[in-house]
């Protein structure tokens, strides 16, 4: 084969290859990480976190990705917010430094290190979570994923992936050891729905 | 027991007013019965958040802070000359220790509010450690009411804040207190304070507070009403009265002005 030939296809594999790169960046308005742990040993509570941006990359071809978010721990949110009568809600006192001790770290983070597919669709995604400046691994698994047009909203200008995934942690690992497990449980669950728009 | 050693009323108040007692009592011949406050609070900081140094938040700071307070202590009593240069630098060294806890905080502020938390943690450490070390040290009973109405004013304003970590920090500060004059009022004699006792407790009070305001909601003018606690404490008193009726008084000295600290911390809204 011609040289010429050869160094042109070896010079257009990487473009093919980035090519099936697809970056998108997570849609704020429909992404929100949901927690639950035990309250006092008798019922569940749920929480919610209401600013999140990061993004996110799949590589179908090659089946890998990668997830970055940033959560502003600020955004606590338990529907406790009013203080009817208390020096403080509890929203208040999830942001002091009994919990996410939002002063001194207004973020936490995921970064992923791997991302599993079952077939063509990402089925879990290993990383690492830093909060209250400890990072640990923690895995998410995803229950629910969909990407095609948004047909809705922009009459299928834009293209989005969406769904939903769950996992775990304890929450002394990090150093949030205030009241636990007696007050408010250790375990930590994660619900989080996000969306994300192609780039 | 699991659940006797998890509750707050224990953890922040008789562990460390137990702790504080035995060292107070135990250490009280050698003149290092001071190291109570200390005692107190690394009991309650145990419990509360487990003492570790790694990463190093302001919280974990503190700890430091205390821990160093309580080695320099003794050194400044045993090894040291009083005098106004001495005190003054124990001053510069609080407000400095100030501001290396809680400078990472202090620069996330916007700019009017990090010169605004920061010259009002620094001024308030610098003088209620550097006038206590004058004015309170050479009297045992004196400075632990100091301690005492500091510690649990700070501790209940830290509540009122939002933190109940930072409450029971202050509030075993006070137990500590407790501890340390319950067997002056028992024995009826006054015990050797000095810095041992005084520059941890009260650098202790100051740093919680801070803390509080920092890292919770405490406002600042709350942060200055509680560095005059010291200065009640010393206005005169019944210095000829039994020892228990002076720890009495000079305490409620002292509860006058946390109290306002407290009503101040309560939010209007």
């Amino acid at each position: 084969m011609n040289p010429l030939i050869v160094g042109l296809i070896a010079a257009a594999l990487p473009l093919s290859a980035a090519a099936q790169v697809e970056n998108y960046n997570i849609d704020p308005q429909h992404t929100f990480p949901h927690f639950e742990l035990e309250h006092l040993g008798f019922a569940i509570l749920r929480g919610r976190f209401d600013k999140t941006a990061g993004k996110f990359t799949i590589d179908r071809a090659a089946k890998t990705g990668a997830l970055e978010v940033v959560v502003q721990t600020a955004s606590v949110t338990t529907g406790d917010n009013d203080r009817d009568g208390r020096p403080r809600t509890r929203d208040e006192h999830l942001r002091a430094p009994d919990f996410f001790n939002v002063a001194e770290f207004p973020t936490m983070t995921f970064r992923s290190t791997a991302v599993k597919f079952v077939g063509d669709n990402p089925n879990a995604v290993e990383g690492n979570l830093t909060l209250l400046g400890v990072t640990k691994p923690v895995a998410l698994k995803i229950e629910r994923w969909k990407c095609g047009p948004d047909t809705v909203r922009t009459q299928g200008k834009r293209f989005m992936c969406g769904g939903n995934a769950t996992g775990s942690f304890k929450r002394t690992d990090f150093g949030m050891k205030f009241g636990a497990p007696a007050v408010v449980g250790d375990e930590v669950k994660l619900w989080i729905s996000f969306y994300g728009f192609r780039q | 027991m699991e659940e006797f050693l998890a509750n707050p009323a224990v953890q922040g108040g008789l562990a460390p007013f137990l702790t504080a007692f035995i060292v107070a009592v135990a250490l009280s011949p050698m003149r290092l019965g001071g190291l109570a406050v200390i005692a107190a609070f690394l009991v309650c900081m145990h419990f509360v958040t487990g003492i570790q140094f790694t990463p190093l938040t302001a919280t974990r700071k503190i700890l430091i802070l205390a821990i160093a307070a309580a080695a320099i202590g003794p050194l400044l009593d045993f090894a040291l000359t009083p005098t106004r240069i001495g005190v003054a630098l124990i001053a510069a060294g609080a407000a400095g220790g100030t501001l290396w806890a809680f400078w990472p905080v202090i620069l996330q502020k916007p700019a009017m509010q990090a010169w605004l938390f920061g010259g009002s943690a620094a001024v308030a450490l610098a003088f209620m450690v550097g006038f206590a070390q004058a004015q309170l040290a050479g009297d045992g009973i004196r400075v632990g009411a100091a301690a005492l109405a500091l510690g649990l004013g700070t501790g209940i304003a830290a509540i009122f804040a939002g933190s109940l970590s930072y409450g029971l920090y202050g509030i075993a500060l006070g137990a500590g207190a407790g501890g340390f004059l319950l067997p002056q009022m028992i024995r009826g004699e006054k015990a050797a304070a000095g810095a041992t006792f005084t520059v941890p407790a009260i650098l202790i009070g100051g740093l919680v507070a801070v803390g509080a305001m920092l890292l919770a909601q405490l406002p600042w003018y709350c942060v200055l009403v509680l560095a005059l606690v010291p200065v009640a404490v010393r206005l005169p008193g019944p210095g000829k009265a039994p020892v228990w009726l002076q720890a009495v008084v000079f305490s409620l000295y002292g509860f006058v002005i946390a109290g306002v600290a407290c009503a101040l911390a309560w939010p209007s809204s």
